[in-house]
């Protein structure tokens, strides 16, 4: 499953990254990696950006970018 | 300064409370200006320290990473590794701001900053919302296991900065190291083997960290520094980068995982305590509200109302305060200066003049960042970049540049300024470009004057408010292809930055660093005033008031003299007759000056926009402030200078207004046509000297220039357009 295709509602774990896309590489700097829990929290009005809550801190990104990062459900 | 004195840099992630102990360290000691040959603003200031003496201390702009591939990251490294301005050295000692909620992921930033071999001591901020979430954390412990200092401090309300003084005092003669990890062998050998090619073979001076960004980043712009050519070290780092990748460590995630392996156990049991506060916080909670899809539109829409609104309403009264006391010098000046008629009206009308027209905007200017700086610092304007990214995504925008452009409706001016919170530089940019195209108001006087002669009268109030509003969004409908095309064209090879955005927990907004922040801006608004502005004013008025031949006055007051002496005189008669003589005197002066002349010169040039030259002399002069065509069209229609837009006598005066000769002669100058022309002309045009003083101080003089040629240009184009188009209807 991808980072944009994942509900609000649920838990899921970081299974793989993309670091070509310069923003996924943003965001392994804050500590975004492979086995870290993560969740949806927002969505923009539009449906883009979005979100995600990691680590205790709020980061939001494009729904482009967001396909960049697989994740698995909890 | 003096050469010995001791640097210490500040740096950290954003919202860690950086900027606010910078302030509070060196209290009202600051500089701002920019870096060598970019834009990001730089401050520096002095912190005096308990044994009295006294160090530099260097903000830096807030970064997650060195990584070093957007500018703020980039001018980071630069500065800590001594290669920032060519004359200045590394730092002696870097305090990293910690924010204590965010322990692994600051932490990151000082591993990655200690690689550069400058000391460090660690500030542990927000301390006190630490202790109110019942985080304990040993300091003691973590300072052990980073082998460096750590604070805790309070920059709110001002606490541990004895004791982070204290500590840097100590430090500087200590040199403390952070930990630094230990490579896997294959990364070591990849750093070595780079040392001694670029280093040792090439004679580059790059510290190890830099090499780490060499490495370790796929576009560092470490790179641009190098001074042996691209063909050489270019082959030489796909190389090392190659054979790492072979070795099982993809060189642009090795980083992150290597040093958050080597970071997580030094302090992961101090951190299990810190899992348990983190349950859906209060901030979440909020943004349940203020990003909801419908609600949170509502709650935005109706915030910008309100910060549109003041900064229109609550700066009026002062505006209107600073335009009356402007009036007041000028007379004050004029009746000092009457022996001397010229230095009379250069520093009556030319000085005092030009630079109270534009020191009329300082109020707008505070007002707005009175919100600007509630807004970032309670933590929505990010929540207001988040709900508006998607429609500026598709011509290179993203959601940050919403309130610049809002408050651009109101002034430019403040919406330029307000762009620095917009950290991706192309952006930035492009948003400062198509700034001047929302309709400020200076323009409405322009629009009340043309609707309320020629619209209302005709159609009455219903469309005279629709072509006014219509007005309003003209040059924001002119602004969308700008844009798209400057996106399409500008750095083309660069990528737009990562929207990668932070929404940080909402705090409330400290009062006094609202005020530091109306302070700064209003103080640089008003340096500008005395620079810049003071300098065109004084040419403007050279060009209106020269050459004055002596004739013009007395061959007109010949022509009234022989109508005079037929009339009785009641004092009225007499007064008005004086003041119809002034009127003449000065609207004949105008034609013979130089801007006068100019403009009988350019028009041909405007006469397909339907332009007699009076006009044209108002489109002139109107180049440094727009507003100054009121006044102007008052001079050339003889009217006195003394009109605005609601004054009926000018009304009725440009209805009256008939051609003087050519084939249109004794035709109305002014029909509807002609009207709406004028009105596209200055919503599309740049006249303002102050927004262009202010782009060639956020970019430089270059883009002023080329921003004002295409915006004048198209200005031209737009109003023959409407004329031309205007007349099959007439």
């Amino acid at each position: 499953m991808r980072l944009d295709q994942i509900k609000k509602d649920g838990r899921f774990r970081v299974k793989a990254l993309d670091c070509d896309n310069e923003c996924i590489a943003r965001l392994m700097y804050m500590g975004l990696l492979p086995g870290q829990e993560i969740r949806l929290v927002h969505e923009a009005p539009l449906g883009d950006p979005i979100a995600i809550e990691f680590n205790g801190c709020q980061m939001s990104l494009r729904i482009a970018d967001a396909a960049f990062v697989e994740v698995e459900s909890l | 300064m003096a050469a010995d004195q001791i640097r210490v840099a500040l740096i950290g992630n954003p919202n860690t409370g950086k900027t606010s102990l910078f302030n509070m360290l060196t209290g009202l000691r600051q500089r701002i200006g920019n870096y060598s040959g970019v834009t990001i603003e730089k401050k520096t200031g002095i912190w005096s320290l308990p044994k009295g003496q006294d160090v530099e201390l260097i903000d830096l702009p807030g970064t997650y990473s060195l990584s070093a591939s957007s500018l703020d990251e980039r001018i980071a490294v630069d500065v800590l590794a001594g290669h920032g301005q060519s004359d200045q050295p590394a730092p002696d000692l870097i305090i990293v701001v910690v924010d204590v909620e965010n322990l692994r992921r600051n932490l990151f930033l000082a591993s990655q900053a200690s690689e550069l071999g400058v000391p460090m001591v660690i500030a542990l901020n927000c301390w006190d919302v630490a202790e109110k979430k019942g985080l304990q954390i040993d300091c003691k412990l973590l300072e052990q296991r980073l082998a460096v200092p750590v604070v805790p401090t309070v920059a709110k309300y001002q606490r541990g900065t004895q004791e982070l003084a204290e500590a840097v005092e100590r430090a500087i003669d200590t040199r403390p190291m952070l930990v630094r990890p230990k490579w896997p062998e294959p990364v070591q050998k990849a750093l070595d083997l780079l040392h001694q090619e670029l280093v040792v073979e090439r004679g580059e001076s790059l510290r190890e960290g830099e090499l780490q960004r060499l490495i370790f980043d796929r576009k560092s712009a470490v790179r641009e520094r190098l001074k042996s050519p691209a063909q050489e070290y270019e082959p030489l780092i796909k190389g090392v980068r190659d054979k790492l990748y072979q070795d099982g460590y993809q060189p642009d995630a090795a980083e992150s995982l290597l040093r958050f392996r080597f970071l997580n156990p030094l302090f992961n049991d101090i951190l299990e305590r810190q899992a348990l506060v983190k349950e859906r916080s209060k901030s979440e909670g909020i943004d349940q509200l203020l990003l909801h899809k419908f609600w949170g539109l509502v709650v935005f829409v109706g915030m910008m109302y309100v910060v549109f609104q003041s900064v229109y309403t609550w700066a009026g009264p002062i505006m209107d305060l600073i335009e009356t006391s402007v009036g007041w010098a000028q007379e004050i000046a004029a009746n000092a200066l009457t022996a001397t008629p010229m230095l009379q009206s250069l520093i009556a009308d030319g000085i005092i003049g030009g630079v109270g027209s534009f020191l009329v905007f300082l109020p707008q200017i505070l007002v707005l960042f009175f919100f600007i700086s509630i807004l970032e610092e309670s933590g929505y304007m990010a929540r207001a970049a988040f709900l508006m990214d998607k429609l500026f995504q598709w011509c290179g925008l993203n959601g940050k540049s919403f309130v610049p452009l809002l408050s651009s409706f109101a002034c430019a001016i403040p919406g330029i300024m307000a762009t620095r919170t917009i950290n991706d530089n192309k952006a930035r940019m492009i948003t400062i470009l198509i700034a001047p195209l929302m309709s400020c108001s200076a323009r409405l006087p322009v629009y009340l004057l043309l609707i309320g002669a020629f619209i209302e009268p005709k159609y009455g109030s219903a469309v005279a408010g629709t072509v006014l509003f219509v007005m309003h969004f003209v040059g924001a409908l002119l602004a969308m292809p700008i844009a798209w095309t400057l996106n399409r064209t500008l750095n083309k090879g660069r990528k737009p930055e990562p929207f990668v955005m932070e929404l940080p927990h909402y705090r409330i907004p400290q009062i006094q660093h609202t005020f530091f922040r109306m302070y700064e801006s209003g103080k640089e608004f008003v340096m500008r005033a005395g620079t810049v502005i003071f300098a065109m004013s004084i040419i403007i008025w050279t060009l209106l008031y020269f050459p004055r031949p002596a004739e013009v006055e007395s061959a007109i007051a010949n022509d009234f003299g022989y109508a005079q002496t037929e009339d009785t005189h009641s004092l009225e008669y007499e007064e008005s007759i004086h003041g119809k003589l002034a009127n003449r005197v000065d609207a004949a002066l105008l034609e013979q000056s130089y801007m006068g002349r100019f403009g009988e010169f350019m028009q041909p040039v405007f006469a397909p926009a339907g332009y007699d030259w009076k006009i044209t002399v108002g489109v002139l002069a109107s180049f440094p402030a727009r507003e100054i065509i009121i006044s102007t069209l008052g001079i050339t229609y003889a009217l006195g200078g003394e009109v605005d837009e609601a004054s009926d006598d000018l009304r009725t005066t440009l209805s009256n207004a008939k051609w003087e000769h050519g084939k249109l002669a004794g035709k109305p100058v002014f029909n509807i046509p002609v009207a709406l022309s004028i009105m596209v002309f200055f919503a599309l045009c740049m006249q303002c000297g102050a927004t262009l003083a202010v782009i060639a101080k956020e970019l430089n003089w270059r883009w002023a220039i080329a921003s004002f040629f295409t915006l004048t240009g198209a200005a031209w184009v737009a109003a023959v357009l409407t004329y031309q188009i205007g007349i099959l209807f007439v």
